[in-house]
């Protein structure tokens, strides 16, 4: 007897340590809140995903580390289920499926780049969870019956070229400019808002012209735009297509010198410095090369010693969702819930908040954010802050 | 107007150019071989690559280039040896484990260079005044590297013993070997051969535009077209096909809509396919 006691210890004791360690999870998962992340954190979206992601898990690292969120006296970490959409819509449709077949999954943030993220945005409004995209074609999802739920850390182009438009044009006193944009259905209505802001901005636009996705050779399209007496080029939406459309303006010779980009970062004019007249872009987020504004040079270093990288060209995406996953953790708090995606939507519908930017949100759930404008003119890189109202 | 005509003519040469480099391993080793190697764009790829961190390194343009061919070469020995010789009886095997080494390749670049994209820094600036004419520096050294590569790799296929043996296997592989020719080992060679140029093609795509880890599927779309285009195992027929589908995309672009880019090589390639269904100057065998 006392030798089959000896025998089934182990399996008693194995028995109690399961219990106690499935008790222990069961009461760390009732103290944690699950934010759903979405992004191609592969392939070639990667470049804006990657590093939204880390701006996301920035936040939430810091978030945890002084207490969690506190709603209704008590505190919740916050845990991030995340999934990579790999670039493709089918995988984004997938990703999104498989995090929201988590029902612990009440607010979602993702998807930078549009072809994905309208397609992942369907079952994610369905689901009817709180949703924070990045996305362009995303302003065209908000205000419609169905969306109250979306939100998108980015202003739209209308907010931002409001203010980046007319302060480019007396910069770089521009009078006739042409629009070399990607053919599709984001980047065309993109071109279309930066048309008639330019010409109302007394800036005339005699050629447009629409690209293949993906050309890599621009030559004999940019030979459209040659000798027409042009003083500037508002080109492209990402940073390849851009240098290479500034590199072989200067290859093929009689274009303008003086450049206007849509897209986040400067590096496309970095290495033509010399040649170039000027380059305008518009910082989505804030100026990371030269602000001395202490609250960037701060998230900078935390950043550096979060994701042990040095910032670069793509870094900038980080702070969309930094910044957001902070104002859902606010927003969590003043609605007194973590579960319940309408209350949080409402406090954060109208809500301002002072982080690395200045962020609020209208009633459609569009971002009114502050915006710098990065400016590369006579050899020299500067940055102009924008403060929308 | 003739000065846009002509420089839109060189602009669609550069570009002709560097398709058929890429098309020139495409049809010798899927036309004469029989391999079905998707993983040749990823071999332009990392040729781009290796010319990119030799320039970067502070080493000379034309360093990288010999770099990048050799490098691809010796890749390729390597997939042939151990991967391709082991599937050349069963293609379809060939064509997934091609799949597979694309997806390998591409993550572990993107792994190890990141997903950015990069530019080189071209060895050329400026451009060239030729009377009216302003041809751009870098893109005419690009053509005239691409034409020296074609005709040293013709002049190889007609006077040297290798090239006469790729020849006859070309004419019958059967016949080929009974009088000697060691098949497989210049089928080993024709893969060598093809991922060299590949790598080539790579380094003088990084010198005019950008790369990244996912910058092999266009070459490899275009390589394959030109192989169908000018017809399987076909080398003059890849060389009039590249050239041709440079221009027609060039002068589509200039005087059509840049929109529909590659659209014009597809509808050439249609109309080619349906009044010489083996290709611009292909046989039912393969011919050099």
């Amino acid at each position: 007897m006392p030798a089959r006691r000896s025998l089934l210890r182990p399996f008693v004791l194995l028995g109690l340590s399961s219990f106690f360690a499935l008790a222990s999870i069961h009461a760390t998962a009732a103290n944690e809140v699950k934010l759903g992340l979405l992004g191609s954190l592969t392939g070639p979206h990667a470049g804006w995903d990657a590093p939204a992601s880390e701006g996301a898990h920035m936040a939430v690292s810091e978030i945890n580390a002084a207490g969690g969120v506190k709603v209704a006296g008590k505190s919740y970490a916050l845990r991030i289920v995340e999934e990579d959409s790999q670039s493709k819509p089918d995988f984004a449709v997938s990703g999104a499926q498989k995090i929201l077949s988590d029902d612990d999954v009440h607010v979602m943030f993702g998807m930078m780049v549009s072809t994905p993220g309208m397609a992942s945005a369907v079952p994610i409004a369905k689901a009817k969870v709180l949703y924070v995209g990045g996305f362009t074609l995303m302003d065209s999802l908000l205000g419609k019956p169905g969306n109250e739920l979306m939100f998108r850390s980015l202003p739209s182009d209308e907010i931002t070229g409001k203010y980046f438009v007319p302060e480019v044009t007396k910069r770089l006193g521009l009078k006739k400019m042409g629009i070399l944009y990607p053919n599709e259905d984001a980047t065309r209505a993109v071109a279309k808002v930066y048309q008639q802001l330019f010409e109302k901005a007394g800036v005339e636009i005699p050629v447009i012209e629409f690209f293949q996705p993906g050309t890599t050779d621009f030559a004999p399209v940019l030979r459209k735009f040659q000798n027409k007496g042009l003083d500037g080029l508002f080109l492209g939406n990402s940073d390849p297509d851009t240098e290479a459309m500034v590199r072989q303006s200067l290859e093929l010779g009689g274009l303008p010198k003086k450049f206007v980009y849509r897209g986040g970062s400067g590096a496309p004019a970095a290495k033509y410095v010399d040649r170039i007249d000027a380059f305008a872009w518009q910082i989505l987020t804030r100026d990371l090369d030269t602000s001395t504004d202490p609250k960037v040079t701060s998230w900078i270093e935390r950043y550096k010693k979060f994701s042990k990288k040095s910032v670069n060209s793509t870094t900038y995406w980080a702070l969309t969702y930094y910044d957001s996953v902070f104002m859902v953790a606010r927003a969590m708090e003043a609605a007194g819930t973590t579960t319940d995606p309408k209350a949080i939507a409402a406090k954060l519908r109208g809500s301002a908040y002072d982080g690395v930017r200045r962020i609020r949100y209208d009633n459609e759930g569009r971002a009114h954010a502050d915006v710098d404008i990065g400016l590369i003119q006579g050899g020299k890189s500067l940055s102009l802050p924008v403060k929308v109202d | 107007m003739w000065l846009d005509l002509l420089q839109t003519a060189i602009d669609g040469l550069m570009v002709g150019g560097l398709y058929t480099t890429v098309a020139l391993g495409i049809t010798l080793v899927f036309g004469l071989v029989g391999i079905l190697n998707f993983a040749h764009g990823q071999m332009v790829m990392l040729g781009a690559y290796v010319a990119f961190f030799t320039v970067a390194s502070g080493m000379p343009f034309w360093l990288g280039l010999t770099l990048a061919a050799l490098s691809m070469a010796l890749v390729g020995g390597v997939l042939e040896r151990f991967i391709f010789r082991r599937t050349l009886t069963d293609p379809m095997a060939g064509l997934t484990v091609s799949l597979g080494i694309i997806m390998i390749v591409e993550n572990l670049a993107a792994g190890a260079f990141t997903p950015n994209p990069r530019f080189m820094d071209a060895p050329l600036e400026g451009s060239w005044q030729w009377g009216p004419v302003t041809l751009p520096a870098q893109r005419l050294l690009v053509l005239a590297v691409a034409v020296a590569l074609i005709a040293v790799f013709y002049i190889f296929l007609r006077k040297a013993r290798l090239g006469k043996a790729i020849r006859a296997m070309a004419q019958n592989r059967q016949g080929a070997s009974l009088v000697g020719v060691r098949t497989t080992q210049v089928s080993a060679a024709i893969f060598v051969i093809g991922s060299a140029l590949a790598g080539a093609a790579g380094a003088l795509y990084a010198s005019l535009y950008s790369i990244s880890p996912y910058m092999g599927m266009t070459p490899l779309m275009k390589g394959f077209i030109l192989a169908a285009f000018g017809g399987l195992g076909s080398v003059p027929g890849a060389i009039l096909a590249g050239f041709l589908l440079g221009m027609s995309e060039s002068f589509g672009a200039r005087y059509l809509s840049a929109a529909f880019r590659d659209g014009y090589g597809f509808v050439l390639l249609i109309v080619v396919l349906l009044v010489l269904p083996n290709g611009l100057l292909g046989t039912r065998k393969g011919r050099i």
